[in-house]
This record gives C-alpha cells, sequence and structure tokens, in this order.
C-alpha cells in the first residue's frame, strides 16, 4: 500500500505517454473495485471516478475475483483436473475472501469474506475444486486438512492493470453505464457503537 | 485565477470554486459541504473507515456540483487546490486522488494546501488584512497561537499541552449527555445558564508563555457532576455556562501573553485573527473582540460557515500559494501529520495537536 497515492497517477501519466493517447480519447476507464486493502481500493476508486468526471469518460469496474480468473491461462473444462474454480484472496485476516465459479467461468456464489472453518462447505460438492487467487496456498491447506479435493492453480496470484483493461475492451459496450462505482468490501467499518450510558452513576 | 478546492480530511465532504488574485476582491463562486454527522452521531465521535468510505462515495458529486452552481468548466480554471493533511488519512487520500485526476486530464496546476493554513488564511479570503497577524487557531484537533509572516511562514508561540479546545467542548458535551458534536449544543445551553452558580478554574492562567492546557477543566466539569448526580436542564444550562466563560477568560489570557510575544518578535499585528470550527463560537468571538479592543487591535473572525472545514478556504489557500509559484507535484504523498510550524518543539501529551 505505501506509496500507491504517490505513484499512482504519475504512472497513469507515463502509460498515457508511452501509448501516445489522450485523455479525451479514452473510450472507458477500468477499474478494480476490490475485493481487497481497504485504502488501497478507495485509492485507485477515487483516481478512477476524478478521471471519468474530468474527462467525461465511462467507468468499468472489475472484481478481484474476475480479474484473478481472467488472468488464468486456461480455465478449460478439464473434467479431468477439476469441477469447479474457488477465487481465493488474502485479507490478512483469520478468514479469506472467496467466490465460486463453475468451469466455464460463471460465477457460482456470491463474493463472501468467509471464516476458514466455513471454507469447505462454502466450495460445494462439485469436486475436485481448482484454487486460484493470492489466498490460494492457505485456502488450499484449509481445504485439505478438512479433507476437501483440491488442486492449486498456476495462474498468477494477482491480475495486472493489462488483464483490467483487456477485460473492458472485450465486455464494455457504449451506452453500458456505472454511474457511481463502488468499492467491494465485503466487511463493514471497524466501529462499535457506545454502550449507553447512566448520566448519574457514570458520566 | 480560478481555483477550485477540495476539503475532505475529517468529517465534511466539501468541494468550492473561488476567483480572485488579480487585482479584483476575491470571490467565492461556489461552496458545496455535504456534513456526515449524521453517520458519525451514534459512535460519539468520528469513525475513520466510515469516514472514509462516505468521502469516496460522495466527493465526485460534490465537485461537480461546486463545478455546476459556479457555471465553470475544468478546462477554465487556472489550479485545483486540496486539502493534503493533517488529518484522517482515509479521507485526505480521496481527495487528493480526486485532484491528481483531475490537474492531470486537464493540465492544472495542482496545489496541496495544510488543512490549518486554509484555516489560517480564510480571513484573508474575507477581508483585506496584511501580514503579519496574530492568528489563534482552535478547532476540534487543534489549540494553537502563531504568528503568521506570510503564506507558508508560521510561527508556533504556543499551543494545548492536552486537548484541543473543540474536544473539551464535545467531551464536556458527552458527559452532560448533550450528543455529537457537543460544540454547538454546549454554546445554546449556555445561553440560558448562569455562568457565576459554578467556579470552575482557569488552567494556565497567569503563567508564563502562552500554552493551553484543558484536561483540568474538563475533569473539574466532571466532579461538579457527579457532585449533582442527575443534573436538571437548568444545571446543565448553569455548567455549560461556567466551562464557556473558563474558556472565554483563559483564551483572553493566553491571546494577551502571546500578543507580547509577538510584538516583541515581530512588531505590530495586523490584527488578532480568530479560525477554526471553535471560531464559530458567537460566545467566545465576542469575548476575544473585548479584549482586542482592550489592546488596541481589531479582531478578525471569517464568518462562522467558513469557520468550520469547506473546501474555499483550502480553494484560496491554494490562490494564495499559486500566485507565489508554490506549486506541487502529482507524486504528492498524503501528509496524516504535518505541523504549520515545523521548527516548533513537539509539546508533551498533545501529540498530533501540536
Amino acid at each position: 500500500m505505501r506509496g500507491q497515492a504517490e505513484a499512482l497517477v504519475p504512472m497513469i501519466e507515463a502509460v498515457m505517454a508511452e501509448a501516445a493517447a489522450d485523455y479525451g480519447n479514452l473510450d472507458v476507464i477500468a477499474v478494480t473495485i476490490g475485493p481487497g486493502a481497504f485504502t488501497g481500493l478507495r485509492i485507485g476508486l477515487a483516481t478512477a471516478r476524478a478521471f471519468s468526471l474530468a474527462a467525461g469518460t465511462p467507468l468499468f469496474g472489475v472484481s478481484s475475483f474476475d480479474a484473478v480468473l481472467a488472468g488464468a491461462p486456461v480455465v478449460a473444462p478439464d473434467e479431468s483436473t477439476h469441477k469447479s474454480v474457488l477465487v481465493a484472496l488474502e485479507t490478512k485476516r483469520a478468514d479469506i475472501y472467496a467466490q465460486m465459479f463453475d468451469t466455464a467461468g460463471a460465477p457460482v456464489s456470491d463474493p463472501a469474506a468467509v471464516e476458514e472453518t466455513a471454507l469447505a462447505e462454502f466450495a460445494g460438492a462439485e469436486l475436485p475444486v481448482l484454487v486460484m487467487g493470492g489466498g490460494a496456498e492457505r485456502a488450499l491447506k484449509v481445504l485439505e486438512a478438512g479433507g476437501v479435493d483440491a488442486v492449486l492453480s498456476p495462474a498468477p496470484a494477482h491480475a495486472d492493470a493489462g488483464t483490467i483493461a483487456r477485460m473492458a475492451a472485450s465486455h464494455w459496450r457504449p451506452g453500458l453505464a456505472q454511474p457511481s462505482l463502488e468499492p467491494l468490501y465485503l466487511r463493514p467499518p471497524d466501529a462499535t457503537l457506545p454502550a449507553p450510558r447512566d448520566l448519574a452513576a457514570k458520566p | 485565477m480560478n481555483l477550485l478546492g477540495i476539503e475532505t480530511s475529517c468529517d465534511e465532504t466539501s468541494a468550492a470554486v473561488i476567483s480572485g488574485g488579480n487585482g479584483a476582491a476575491p470571490s467565492i463562486l461556489s461552496n458545496v459541504v455535504l456534513s456526515q454527522v449524521d453517520i458519525h452521531q451514534p459512535y460519539e465521535g468520528v469513525v475513520p473507515e466510515i469516514a472514509a468510505r462516505a468521502h469516496l462515495s460522495h466527493i465526485d458529486r460534490i465537485v461537480a456540483q461546486a463545478m455546476d452552481e459556479a457555471d465553470i468548466d475544468f478546462a477554465a480554471l487556472d489550479g485545483i487546490a486540496v486539502a493534503g493533511g493533517p488529518g484522517l488519512i482515509g479521507g485526505v487520500i480521496v481527495g487528493v486522488m480526486t485532484a491528481k485526476a483531475i490537474a492531470a486530464v486537464h493540465k492544472l496546476a495542482f496545489l496541496a494546501v495544510n488543512h490549518l493554513e486554509g484555516h489560517a488564511l480564510t480571513v484573508r479570503l474575507t477581508q483585506d488584512l496584511e501580514f503579519p497577524f496574530l492568528l489563534l487557531l482552535v478547532s476540534g484537533g487543534h489549540c494553537q497561537l502563531l504568528a503568521v509572516t506570510g503564506v507558508g511562514a508560521y510561527h508556533r508561540l504556543g499551543t494545548t499541552l492536552d486537548d484541543a479546545l473543540g474536544e473539551a467542548f464535545d467531551k464536556t458535551a458527552k458527559m452532560l449527555g448533550l450528543g455529537y458534536p457537543g460544540g454547538p449544543q454546549v454554546e445554546l445551553r449556555a445561553k440560558t445558564g448562569d455562568a457565576g452558580r459554578f467556579d470552575l478554574p482557569r488552567p494556565m492562567r497567569g503563567r508564563p508563555g502562552c500554552d493551553f492546557s484543558f484536561s483540568g477543566l474538563k475533569t473539574a466539569v466532571r466532579r461538579r457532576i457527579e457532585k449533582i448526580g442527575a443534573p436538571t436542564d437548568t444545571d446543565i444550562d448553569d455548567i455549560c455556562a461556567a466551562f464557556q466563560c473558563a474558556v472565554g477568560d483563559v483564551l483572553a489570557d493566553r491571546a494577551g501573553r502571546a500578543l507580547d510575544i509577538f510584538e516583541r518578535r515581530f512588531g505590530d499585528p495586523s490584527a488578532l485573527v480568530v479560525a477554526g470550527g471553535v471560531a464559530a463560537n458567537q460566545y467566545l468571538r465576542g469575548q476575544l473582540s473585548n479584549f482586542a479592543a482592550a489592546r488596541g487591535l481589531e479582531l478578525a473572525a471569517p464568518p462562522p460557515d467558513l469557520c468550520t472545514d469547506n473546501g474555499a478556504m483550502i480553494a484560496w489557500a491554494g490562490l494564495e500559494r499559486l500566485r507565489l509559484g508554490l506549486t506541487d507535484g502529482l507524486d504528492f504523498a498524503p501528509r496524516p501529520r504535518w505541523p504549520l510550524d515545523p521548527n516548533a518543539a513537539p509539546a508533551m501529551g498533545a501529540g498530533v495537536k501540536a
């Protein structure tokens, strides 16, 4: 995370210059919406939303799960190796961000923050399950310990910006508007309501 | 010159467009402020993650509204200024990234403004005031006396050793069950209260230097409430009045000391300026005005709606910096801590408030 707020806009300027592209000529701006580190998501989304406002360019949001899946070399319906796909992303907490897909890459669950103890059930009955993403190794260990038939995918753990741009190129169409793109936090803010106070007893 | 200003460093999402700096009197073309008070109220304070999420949800719409109300295009701006800190870093980042992206697209000057400099210079947006001036900066996060000798030139003369003044107001309100934010509630209740019924201390009064301390006053208020048990509406009014009266006395005493130091080091100030959210308090403005008059000095204060956090003050500080060529790069790193006077020694116990 450190340094992203400093690096991002100069990096975009450099990429635009290298491509000899003008902000006004872009058809769409694609951005990952998460899940991921909250601050990092906000750095990307605040920047993308402001580029969209300033240049009048539509936005295309991509979930981190879809991005990992799109970056995988092949998710072929090869029933000999796996019958479902789990994209697992690291939360740096006890739980794991997870979403299930079929072998054609279509989602079969909502994205969720799943406790390790609930991961085997989340993975379902279409086994073996192919596991990919930044949290894949931890997820695989948890699944194997639970007796679930799981295999580790050789796919890259994280998608790069090129993958995100290619996804927009193949899925975005004019008129497909996503007006206020919000992060996929998958977790409420850490905040506890104060206990009710008895003014006389404990001011 | 036309500047867009963005403020997201605490619990206000704000954007404004101002014009000025070329001989004509500056004017505020728009100043849109979206307060997050409602979403933080249940927690009795600002929750940083909730604030950051809300800033992101609204900032682009607020900027668009400010541009729309000012009836101006991005291309007609000369620069874009943003509060780059100090403050809640999650919110600051949202504002800074928004400003950088707009600046990149329209090749505008980018100015990362110290939020406190926004408060400090606002008075020059609303009236013709020369440097140097003595500044009392009082807000939810700060309580300082500074000599302001120019744009970017701040000399801290005194600061709080514990709580910020706005914090002391909020904590008093909380102890009395007046809810959050408590400052305006305390002021309201004090209007019908008898300030003479309770004798509260005036911390630091008469001491050398011009530092502040409010923890002793806060403790005295708590003891009073404990002694009463279940305060009636009249008790609450009287405590609020006594608290506010004590604060007024302390501010006048400390400002007097600061003025002595100022005159020795920098000569005569053009005015005593009070700024920051607590400067919206009409009673304290009155007390400071009496003090200033007694010392043959003018009290200058922005109108109350420009004392609380807003985009216009950031746009104005940006304009002041832009005409001196003090622009920033798009690689600016948002700063959770950013003292106005980098040479001032850290104050014990005050943390980021110094």
